[in-house]
């Protein structure tokens, strides 16, 4: 579609102009400016400090804290994503399954797609509240007899964990399950007529139908996930004493560049160290997620259409 | 042979509704006893559980005002914030958009890309560069910070573009050229009514977005009657509250009630939204 010529520069760029300011602004900048300060001795006190070179990342990764709490990072993000996912799924396939047909399906989807807009550093609030050593569930657990005696959960590290990645995955699973819903319901029905017809059952059509062609959508879940999880800090911060206590066990990478940014002096450049490791890790492993599962711009109804005419082409044979 | 497939179906249905029964209560157990024990003394919290609301919710309300906590100052500071950020998010987002949309010029295509691209960058990790270009510009313990940068909101953008595409603009654009309007003029006169809907779903999750923020405002506010919500809940975990629990529950409950609201209402907006923003047509 061509624009009237009657300007050289196109309109379409003045539109862009603001978008293009901003970014530079307080997008790049941002980013430049704190890959800058990693390599200085800033403090938030001291104004500007001077370059030490890679003094901020020799230090980083001879201390032990750093690859704990990337390790805290990695841990609780795998375990999160794992459900996320698989409830997604299943839940999916259930409530687009015509043979179960199952009733109020966009009530239910509301349902489980609440806790993904509920404040997050008030949930966490409330499970520290809930665990607590006079919570509710102590009351619970003791008055039912399932503990002789009402325990601190917030001391234990596999149950601190846990909490983290329950809150999470109860926070994410509705918002998951309705892309992955949404990118089920625009793959064509004749793909599974046909797989019917060729005598296929509901396990094969999931596994060699939908699956494949939900890849783009899951790769898109994966990296945002990924992106969100390397940045976890409102829940496990809130959950416990702001540390990751018990023993740092749920210390996040961005919990520590917190800690080393709010220490007394608020060594700004030693914390941007921290953000600057966590940010190359995380685009490398965003990129390796879209190289084996395929690029997110391959959309849906471009890859369905391919594999329809593959099929075409095989038909024949089979 | 039928009624065999027939069993079988009603005992999977069974299973099903079971299993979605249980992930109710799971989503729903946890924000009602929040709900709940907002209303209930600290005493009668202390007695056990109880699922129905009791009559100490002005108490508890005293309480927490009575220990230092503005809760008025920050429910006001959130609204502003989250209704300032809507505003220039849902503003911009479709401005950009509308520019990626309706004209062609070099590098349109690249833009839209690299757009989508940007939607993944992990920006609080730059919260330290960020921090420090504000403190430059003596922007810090201001509210320029949350809300000037989303002028660039890749997301947004993302979404408004989608959702123009999916709209057929150009005839009545043609139509005005015609009648002599200016770009501008067209796209706030013709383009933005007919986006109301797509607007208003954007504007919710900003909205939401910017009222469930923690991190960016605790790293910029640093005077107390500027902190937003998320920040009172920071708050409130203190000493002063440690055993003042129906205060507590009730603050977190005020600071999530407003968002059930808003769902209660525009639950449609927001779903049909997830799927735009995550799904190209």
């Amino acid at each position: 579609m061509k624009v009237a010529k009657f300007k050289k520069i196109s309109p379409g760029y003045l539109f862009l102009l603001p978008f293009a300011l901003g970014f530079l602004a307080f997008g790049i900048y941002p980013i430049i400016n704190t890959f800058v300060l990693s390599f200085t001795d800033t403090t938030i006190m001291g104004g500007d400090g001077k370059f030490i070179g890679l003094a901020n990342f020799t230090r980083l990764f001879a201390d032990r804290v750093f690859p704990r709490a990337v390790g805290n990072t990695w841990l609780m993000w795998i375990l999160i994503i794992i459900p996320q996912i698989g409830f997604a799924l299943l839940l999916a396939a259930l409530f687009t399954n015509a043979r179960l047909n199952i009733k109020a399906v966009g009530l239910w989807r509301a349902v489980f797609y609440l806790p993904n807009l509920l404040m997050p550093a008030a949930i966490a609030a409330l499970f520290s509240t809930l665990f607590g050593l006079y919570g509710p569930v102590n009351q619970f657990m003791v008055r039912a007899g399932f503990l002789s005696e009402a325990m601190r959960y917030m001391e234990d590290i596999g149950i601190t964990r846990a909490l983290v990645i329950f809150i999470t995955w109860w926070i994410w699973f509705g918002q998951t399950m309705i892309i992955v819903m949404a990118g089920m319901t625009s793959i064509p029905l004749q793909l599974y007529e046909a797989a019917m017809v060729d005598g296929a059952n509901a396990w094969q059509m999931f596994t060699r139908i939908t699956l494949p062609l939900l890849k783009p959508i899951l790769a898109f879940i994966f990296v945002t996930a990924m992106v969100g999880g390397m940045q976890m800090f409102d829940v496990p911060f809130l959950l416990t004493d702001g540390r990751g206590s018990p023993q740092n066990s749920i210390q996040t990478s961005m919990m520590l560049m917190y800690i080393k940014y709010n220490s007394p002096k608020g060594h700004i450049g030693a914390a941007s160290a921290v953000g600057v490791v966590v940010f190359i890790m995380t685009a490398i492993v965003a990129v390796g997620i879209f190289y084996f599962l395929g690029d997110r711009e391959k959309n849906v109804m471009k890859s369905t259409q391919k594999s329809l005419i593959n099929q075409k082409a095989e038909r024949p044979q089979s | 042979m039928i009624s065999t497939y027939k069993l079988g179906t009603w005992i999977s249905r069974f299973f099903v509704y079971l299993l979605l029964v249980i992930l109710l209560l799971i989503v729903i157990v946890p924000v009602w006893l929040l709900l709940v024990n907002g209303t209930r003394s600290t005493a009668e919290i202390n007695q056990g559980l109880a699922l129905l609301p009791s009559t100490h919710m002005a108490e508890n309300y005293n309480l927490l005002l009575a220990k230092g906590l503005n809760l008025p100052q920050g429910l006001r500071n959130s609204l502003f914030l989250a209704a300032s950020s809507t505003f220039i998010s849902v503003y911009f987002a479709f401005v950009t958009a509308y520019g990626l949309v309706v004209y062609s010029f070099r590098g349109r295509k690249q833009i839209s890309n690299f757009i989508v691209v940007l939607t993944m960058i992990p920006m609080q990790l730059t919260i330290l560069g960020f921090y420090k270009f504000m403190a430059n510009l003596g922007w810090t313990d201001t509210y320029y910070p949350l809300l000037i940068p989303l002028i660039a909101n890749a997301g947004g953008t993302f979404f408004a573009r989608q959702y123009l595409e999916a709209m057929v603009l150009h005839d009545l654009i043609d139509a005005a050229r015609i009648d002599g309007a200016g770009e501008l003029r067209i796209f706030h006169s013709v383009m933005m009514p007919l986006a109301v809907p797509g607007m208003i779903t954007l504007g919710i999750f900003s909205f939401v977005g910017s009222w469930n923020n923690f991190f960016t405002p605790f790293i910029i506010l640093s005077t107390r009657s500027k902190f937003t919500l998320p920040m009172l809940v920071q708050l409130m975990r203190g000493d002063a509250y440690r055993t003042e629990y129906g205060a507590i529950y009730l603050g977190l409950g005020l600071s999530l009630i407003p968002i059930i609201l808003v769902y209660i209402f525009a639950s449609r907006y927001i779903i049909s939204g997830i799927a735009m923003g995550a799904i190209k047509e």
